[in-house]
């Protein structure tokens, strides 16, 4: 965009002057000269940045950003774009659990020397998935950390404590009184065999148990998977679910009546919530993560993001600079969090007063500290490139475990199998058979 | 013999220039969009590709892979099963509407015919809205019909089914869905397929005293297999790499008991990033197809006696 294409010229031929003319009416719309960004990112994350941006053209009028909101196929286009050398955005959002496949293949700007200086802000959790062979290629943007939403009025309808409730069996004994005393119109929650997974991975966590260690071995055997099993199947067998699945349009609907009266999910459901019954704020509250056993880690993490920015482009700089203001500043990670329910993965944060405020969706309960609890003591679950695929097969098998009432054992070892097979890994020594009538496996040790 | 040949059409191709620039956008498009990528997935069939690294050249190792993959098995066999519970009631309801349609003395027959192929241009998005609320365990309109109904018979009243949710029942959700969409879509063609038969034969038979099923067993049936043939090929190939059904309704689940050919080709590629791998799954089934789909046309030969 150079200075003489923004002065009127009579110019002989149309396309040039007409070229000439868009030329000038970007810049001038644009301001000054700027830099031009675009940025792929989808539904709340896309307006959470969108809202960000007049903050960060205080600190660089010369940027100018585009954010694109790319739809549910944004991963194909973005990995065509990748595979064919043009066309990526500048920077693009990806799912956490994609990072480590995208991290390694070369394509992704080296951010080691921008970002180094932030890692000791950042929940190492999501860092190890930011990074490959000691390089950083991502930025982790928010995190997931889990409790249970709840509806007051039903909880005062039935005379239910919710701080009462401090393990899962607490929490099914609540959810058969819900049932029992509401005639079986309200349900405890929403649980289909066919999208168990999710549920699966927040009991791990839980546990300490995991799917594969840090080398990449399949260690899907353990007694803390066996434990997490076990209050699953409890769940399942209280009869106190609605065969919903999570995410349906049922789902959705199911904010704004009474048929289920709590969902254990993670921080960034709240931002859903508001989107689909604005009319109910006040009358939720959120408890904190039913313990696996008594004294028990009573939180989990679910979901979470990151920015990455791709080689290919020729603003990386600018692209830098926007990524570093959205997640490497507490001004931009408030903002969102404020904004849009992205809990941020920057934990220099939770020292802001701002996480103290009482927050009236919530009738005025101080839910964001109770989300920042014990973040730091979620074990962290390594991914591997492969985490969606082995994600895949054990939703299969979880549905098939859970309808033909599978020993848990049985389920395990034949999903090592399984995987080992499918993914061409090797299953880690210490959760080969016999692993399971030990203690769990130690594999949260390392942080 | 072959110089001069070739001498000869090189020099028509020059001397008729112009009409080859003609055709030439076809021959362009097909290479560049037909032609490439199919011989590209060829060759990802023999390599072991992600998409981000290089590819690695592993000869038939893809192929053995394959066909030791249980998943692809039962990918193929769900294709089969659903093939089997839509598209015989589809073929019976579609030839039924046909003639319907066909009947000389209609009211609103446009009105008929739209609607019939209404669901057909009806966007999936809105579809897969309709039916996971039709099916719902909870609340969905099936279920709420199927209770009521057998409520009012004396003994006991059904459960609500598990349409969704059970392994049992997925694929005839999915089939019930394939049914109503493409059902319009096969109407359409048999129309075309009843209007093609001359009136003179009817008319000639109506005098020789046949009867109403006579002329359908003698006349109809028999000149309709043309059409029967091209239908069946279209679903064969339809029901092998259907995608967005399934993908809306079910995802493939629960477990993988609605997977079918499609969506686990789309699952090994966009979910595993495995593209050389599902490439030799693609090429696999297409020579299966292709081979079934001679042996179908094979059928429309006594026909021309």
């Amino acid at each position: 965009m150079s200075i003489p294409s923004r002065i009127p010229s009579p110019i002989p031929c149309g396309r040039v002057a007409l070229a000439g003319v868009v030329l000038a009416v970007c810049a001038l719309a644009a301001g000054a000269e700027q830099t031009p960004i675009e940025i792929w990112s989808w539904n709340i994350a896309a307006a959470s940045l969108e809202e960000l941006v007049p903050a960060f053209n205080e600190r660089r009028p010369d940027v100018s950003v585009t954010i694109n909101m790319s739809g549910a196929n944004m991963q194909s286009r973005f990995l065509l774009s990748l595979i064919a050398g043009v066309g990526a955005p500048d920077v693009s959002q990806l799912q956490l659990v994609d990072a480590p496949k995208f991290n390694p293949s070369g394509r992704m700007m080296d951010l080691t020397e921008h970002a180094k200086q932030y890692e000791a802000q950042f929940s190492p959790a999501f860092w190890v998935n930011c990074v490959h062979e000691g390089r950083i290629y991502a930025i982790p943007w928010d995190m997931g950390p889990c409790a249970v939403f709840y509806k007051r009025d039903l909880f005062r309808r039935h005379e239910i404590d919710p701080d009462a409730i401090e393990t899962w069996a607490d929490y099914i004994e609540a959810g058969q009184e819900i049932v029992r005393k509401s005639n079986g119109d309200t349900h405890m929650l929403a649980l289909s065999v066919a999208g168990l997974f999710d549920l699966f991975e927040i009991l791990i966590q839980q546990t300490g148990g995991g799917i594969f260690d840090e080398k990449g071995r399949i260690i899907v055997r353990s007694a803390a998977n066996v434990e997490a099993l076990e209050t699953l199947r409890a769940l399942l067998d209280a009869d106190i679910a609605a065969a919903v699945n999570v995410f349906s349009h049922e789902y959705f609907a199911s904010f704004n009546n009474d048929k289920i009266a709590t969902y254990p999910l993670a921080v960034w459901l709240g931002g859903s919530i508001k989107d689909y019954a604005p009319d109910t704020a006040g009358n939720w509250g959120v408890f904190r993560l039913p313990a696996v056993k008594p004294g028990g880690l009573r939180t989990s993490n679910l979901g979470g993001s990151v920015l990455v920015i791709p080689e290919q482009g020729t603003k990386k700089e600018a692209a830098w600079a926007f990524v570093e203001y959205a997640l490497c500043t507490p001004e931009g990670q408030i903002a969102q969090y404020r904004n849009f329910d992205l809990f941020p993965c920057l934990m220099s944060t939770f020292d802001d007063p701002f996480f103290d405020e009482p927050d009236p969706f919530y009738g005025g309960q101080r839910v964001r500290r109770l989300f920042a609890t014990d973040i730091d003591k979620i074990p962290p679950l390594t991914r591997t490139r492969d985490w969606n695929e082995a994600k895949r097969y054990m939703t299969q098998s979880l549905s098939r475990w859970a309808s033909n009432r599978v020993d848990h054992d049985a389920f395990l070892a034949d999903m090592a199998q399984k995987l080992r097979r499918k993914l061409g890994r090797e299953i880690a020594p210490e959760a080969a058979p016999a692993a399971a009538s030990e203690t769990a496996p130690v594999e949260g040790a390392e942080r | 013999m072959n110089a001069p040949k070739q001498h000869t059409l090189a020099v028509r191709i020059r001397r008729n220039r112009p009409f080859y620039l003609f055709i030439s956008p076809f021959f362009i498009l097909f290479g560049v969009f037909g032609l490439y990528p199919l011989l590209f997935s060829l060759y990802l069939s023999f390599v072991k590709w992600d998409g981000l690294t290089d590819a690695t050249f592993v000869r038939f190792e893809n192929f053995a892979t394959l066909f030791l993959d249980e998943s692809f098995y039962i990918a193929l066999w769900n294709t089969l099963v659903i093939g089997a519970l839509y598209i015989p009631p589809m073929f019976l309801l579609a030839f039924l509407f046909a003639n319907i349609l066909n009947a000389r003395r209609l009211p609103f027959r446009a009105f008929f015919r739209v609607s019939v192929f209404l669901p057909c241009v009806t966007p999936m998005v809105v579809i897969a809205i309709v039916f996971s609320l039709l099916y719902s365990s909870e609340a969905g309109l099936f279920n709420f019909v199927l209770t009521g109904l057998t409520s009012l018979l004396p003994w006991e009243p059904i459960r609500p089914i598990p349409w969704l949710e059970s392994e049992a029942w997925s694929k005839i959700s999915v089939s019930i869905l394939l049914v109503w969409r493409w059902t319009g879509y096969n109407t359409v063609l048999m129309l075309a397929g009843l209007q093609g038969i001359p009136e003179e034969y009817y008319e000639a038979a109506t005098i020789d005293g046949a009867s109403r099923f006579q002329q359908m067993g003698r006349i109809t049936l028999p000149l309709m297999r043309p059409t029967f043939v091209f239908c069946s090929i279209m679903s064969l190939i339809g029901t092998v790499y259907m995608f967005d059904e399934v993908f809306v309704l079910t995802k493939g689940g629960p477990g993988m008991s609605s997977t079918n050919f499609g969506l686990y080709l789309f699952n090994r590629s966009f979910t595993d990033f495995r593209f050389g791998y599902a490439s030799c799954a693609a090429y696999t089934v297409a020579v299966a197809v292709f081979v079934l789909s001679l042996a179908i046309l094979r059928l429309r030969r006594p026909a021309t006696d």
